[in-house]
């Protein structure tokens, strides 16, 4: 009896949170999913509860109900907010870098340990000849 | 050396940022402010009727435009006082009108009688005109200039220096 609440009580949440809220398609959070909630932090407009969130996934179940392709719903977004409303930033442009920043610094690294992990040169033969007679002669 | 400069800077930069500077669209290429049709709260109807048509007031004076709610606290109470106050002051030169934002109506009433607020407000439930303004969230107020371009966004409550700097600036 005592395991059957344990796992009722286990499993209720897991229930609890299967799939969207029935009220709007995946399609809706798909798009959200790629849109910045304005007013959280590090939250994208699927996610949060809050008023600004709710109503944009409402205007983006409008905007598919009239045929509006992904496209034209997040230019309408990027008009009225700027692209910082894209997760993804463009590009193109000012917002290139940060795709190639990451891209540069690997490339970096890359260098750096290609040149610690080389194999050194050996010494050229009259060389080594010299520091092994340096070795063998008596501390002066 | 040079990059551990480069991001403390890059750090420093970062933190003297004003928060409250967020960009706007509308201001940064100074667009012409959206425009919107919505009820106006009861209180205001027998002065301004039923709903109110923001292009119907464009071009003609400066417009404060507030971004509003009950739910807003603190920073709804802390600036509904100093709009009042200013509205009383400059009323005849600058419309100022709020936009109750995802509230319910009888505890936005209940913040106009608090405070008791002249300027009219409108009624937006669902918040739809302020995506169209690029808002984050309330308190947001926008100054819309005599040519019925947004001139200036300041987000989060707006103290009475500030409000009357962008005033001056809006006024012709």
């Amino acid at each position: 009896m005592r395991v059957w609440v344990l796992l009722l009580a286990l499993f209720l949440p897991a229930l609890a949170q299967e799939g969207p809220p029935p009220d709007l398609s995946p399609e809706v959070f798909a798009i959200a999913r790629e849109l910045r909630c304005p007013v959280c932090q590090g939250e994208s407009a699927a996610e949060s509860n809050a008023g600004v969130a709710v109503e944009m996934r409402r205007l983006i179940a409008e905007m598919l109900q009239e045929g509006k392709t992904e496209a034209e719903i997040k230019a309408f977004f990027v008009d009225r907010y700027g692209e910082w409303i894209l997760y993804e930033p463009p590009r193109q442009g000012l917002t290139l870098w940060v795709w190639l920043l990451p891209l540069a610094g690997l490339l970096l690294l890359g260098a750096g340990l290609f040149a610690y992990f080389r194999p050194r040169r050996t010494l050229p033969p009259e060389l080594l000849e010299e520091a092994e007679r340096r070795l063998k002669e008596p501390p002066a | 050396m040079g990059l551990v400069l480069a991001l403390g800077g890059l750090f420093l930069w970062g933190m003297q940022r004003n928060p409250r500077e967020l960009p706007s669209v509308l201001a940064k290429e100074r667009r012409p402010a959206p425009d919107f049709t919505l009820p106006l709260l009861p209180p205001y109807r027998q002065a301004w009727g039923e709903t109110l048509r923001l292009a119907d007031h464009l071009g003609k004076r400066p417009i404060v435009l507030n971004f509003w709610a009950s739910w807003c606290y603190p920073a709804c109470y802390e600036e509904a006082p100093v709009l009042e106050a200013v509205w009383r002051r400059y009323r005849d030169r600058v419309l100022f009108l709020g936009v109750n934002t995802q509230d319910k109506e009888a505890e936005a009433l209940r913040f106009v009688a608090q405070f008791g607020l002249t300027f009219p407000s409108v009624f937006d439930p669902r918040g739809r005109v302020g995506v169209d303004y690029g808002m984050y969230g309330v308190p947001e107020t926008f100054f819309i200039d005599q040519e019925g371009r947004v001139l200036a966004r300041h987000a989060g409550a707006i103290d009475q220096a500030t409000l009357e700097k962008y005033l001056k600036e809006a006024m012709p």
